[in-house]
């Protein structure tokens, strides 16, 4: 996979996609972030996201794809993780590899911190990444189920709404299902 | 902090940067602004706000997927509470215990349990305290921080005794938010009352405009009629140590609910209640409802307790308690509806559990209950056993 940082002029890197997309071997897609970074890699890989799996079905993606919404870094990420997972194991038939692919994305996601698996959980959404999106949202569920609501509100940076009434209601409730 | 982060850092400001001024700056002002990075604390729009509702409803239905059994199942509830939006889809999520077998907030131990396998609980006696515990799980676990569910106090009163139900163990008050309801015992402590306290928990005020979803569970408590039911006991007829008979006529539990099967297809609409919907009622493609008049369907269901069998060479009643009873005693029962033979009713529904109770040690008990019980009406029943009743033992 190559990475290239392409100029900001506008005019000459419509030139040099053009370029790149009668050079690029057979098979491979190139795909852009929205700040410019550029990744070449297998059309497998490019085939885990539908919505260029899509383009391909539909001949309309030229060789070299822009991404708007997704910056280089997480691309880069989304992509790593894509191409480990070009081939997923089958559970019942080959437990060993599946092991070990589990293993790897536990230790893929935990040198991310939060605000990072937020904005892959928007690219995989917007890229149409089911499995990422899927492993990412369950990422999140596993750490905010231990958390109080006071935890999950600072976390999240989210204001509390409730009026003083239901906040009183609400209350009661938690009062039971956290103590008894 | 590494070099790695460092670089990382920097490029989220370049890449802020970028993204908030697509409109104002050219891209060839590539030159890195001249400011700290910002801390990301000091972000008053968190990104999380802005998760698109269906992105945080999936996350939020992961958590109830895998958090199934208390004590975890807190998470559900903390997940409601955090803000409007949170709780709006997290109601949307969650399902009456009737279609889910799982308890969750308050509201569903007023909920009839599932109709398939029961919820499985047991009782704590506490002898000292007159006090009685219901824990949701098999028996008690090894860490012992098995699910309060429900507690209650006996009072002994001049002419009866009262059976304080509450959401607490340590407050039986019955002016508190806790107070669930009571069981009341006559004087000859044969006939119990079942009462529903009067207040509504207020979780859904305020939310006038949040439509129920009939699946959803509601968190209000209805308004119920004070009487749930009443549960009697009888000196076996042939007047020797025999098991004695119970019966409980349940006032707010229609014997329709226990007629016609209904032919579950997704998407039927119930009604919102916490007593069960006459099934006649729920299903457009059941099988041919009997001709009874529609009086006789309305009328409270009737529960009554499955005669033993006695047998010859252990010298004893037994019930086959499929293992969640081990002790013998005689306030073990099984609860099975009562239906006129001239109903036609499935022969399934004359033998099917409802309600089973019985002792696995000493001051445990184990209570099975499902549909159309709910886990209140379950355990008030149960307390009844408790009480002494010299006039119905032999």
């Amino acid at each position: 996979m190559s990475s290239s940082k392409k100029s900001s002029d506008g005019k000459s890197s419509e030139i040099e996609e053009a370029v790149a997309s009668l050079t690029m071997p057979f098979n491979k897609i190139l795909l852009t972030s929205s700040d410019g970074e550029s990744f070449e890699i297998d059309e497998a890989v490019a085939r885990k996201f539908q919505i260029i799996a899509h383009m391909i079905e539909d001949d309309c993606a030229g060789k070299a794809i822009p991404i708007d919404n997704v910056t280089g870094d997480i691309l880069s990420k989304i992509i790593e993780y894509a191409k480990k997972h070009v081939v997923e194991p089958d559970e019942d038939e080959d437990e060993e590899a599946k092991k070990k692919l589990d293993s790897w994305d536990a230790k893929f996601v935990e040198k991310l911190d939060l605000e990072t698996i937020f904005k892959i959980i928007l690219a995989a959404n917007y890229l149409n990444f089911e499995g990422l999106l899927g492993f990412a949202s369950q990422t999140v569920a596993d750490y905010i189920k231990d958390k109080t609501p006071e935890e999950v509100r600072e976390i999240f940076n989210i204001e509390n709404d409730f009026t003083p009434e239901e906040e009183e209601a609400i209350r009661k409730e938690n009062a039971w299902t956290f103590n008894g | 902090m590494s070099l790695k982060s460092i670089l990382r850092d920097l490029k989220e400001v370049r890449d802020g940067l970028g993204g908030i001024s697509k409109r104002s700056w050219s891209k060839s002002s590539h030159i890195a602004p001249d400011q700290t990075t910002p801390p990301l604390e000091n972000i008053p729009q968190s990104p999380w706000a802005s998760l698109p509702p269906e992105l945080l409803h999936d996350i939020i239905r992961r958590v109830e997927e895998s958090e199934t059994a208390w004590p975890a199942r807190a998470a559900v509830v903390s997940c409601a509470s955090v803000c409007k939006s949170w709780r709006g889809i997290t109601m949307e999520i969650v399902r009456i215990p009737e279609q889910c077998g799982k308890l969750t907030f308050p509201i569903s131990l007023k909920q009839p349990g599932p109709r398939d396998s029961p919820i499985q609980c047991f009782i704590k006696r506490n002898r000292a305290t007159a006090t009685y515990i219901l824990y949701y799980g098999l028996m008690p676990s090894e860490t012992e921080n098995d699910k309060l569910l429900l507690a209650a106090r006996r009072i002994r009163r001049a002419t009866c005794t009262d059976f304080i139900i509450s959401l607490s163990a340590k407050n039986f008050s019955r002016s508190s938010s806790t107070y669930v309801g009571k069981l009341r015992s006559g004087f000859l402590g044969t006939k119990f009352t079942i009462y529903d306290n009067q207040t509504s928990s207020s979780t859904a005020q305020g939310q006038p405009n949040r439509r129920l979803h009939p699946k959803q569970a509601a968190p209000k408590l209805p308004a119920n009629s004070s009487t749930v039911g009443n549960v009697t006991y009888e000196l076996n007829v042939l007047r020797t140590r025999g098991p004695r008979r119970m019966h409980c006529t349940m006032d707010s539990i229609p014997l329709s609910s226990v007629i016609a099967e209904p032919l579950v297809v997704p998407g039927i609409e119930e009604e919102v209640s916490s007593s069960p919907s006459p099934k006649g009622e729920t299903s457009t493609t059941d099988r041919e409802v009997p001709d009874i008049t529609p009086g006789l369907r309305d009328q409270p269901l009737v529960l009554k307790n499955k005669s033993p069998r006695w047998h010859e060479q252990l010298q004893c009643w037994c019930l086959n308690f499929k293992g969640r009873v081990t002790v013998a005693s005689v306030k073990n029962f099984q609860l099975v509806a009562d239906i006129d033979a001239s109903l036609d009713a499935p022969p399934e529904e004359h033998e099917r559990v409802i309600l089973q109770f019985g002792k696995i040690g000493k001051d445990i008990f184990t209570m099975d209950y499902r549909y159309p019980l709910s886990a209140f009406q379950a355990f008030a029943i149960c307390i009844s056993s408790f009480d002494t009743k010299p006039a119905c033992e032999g």
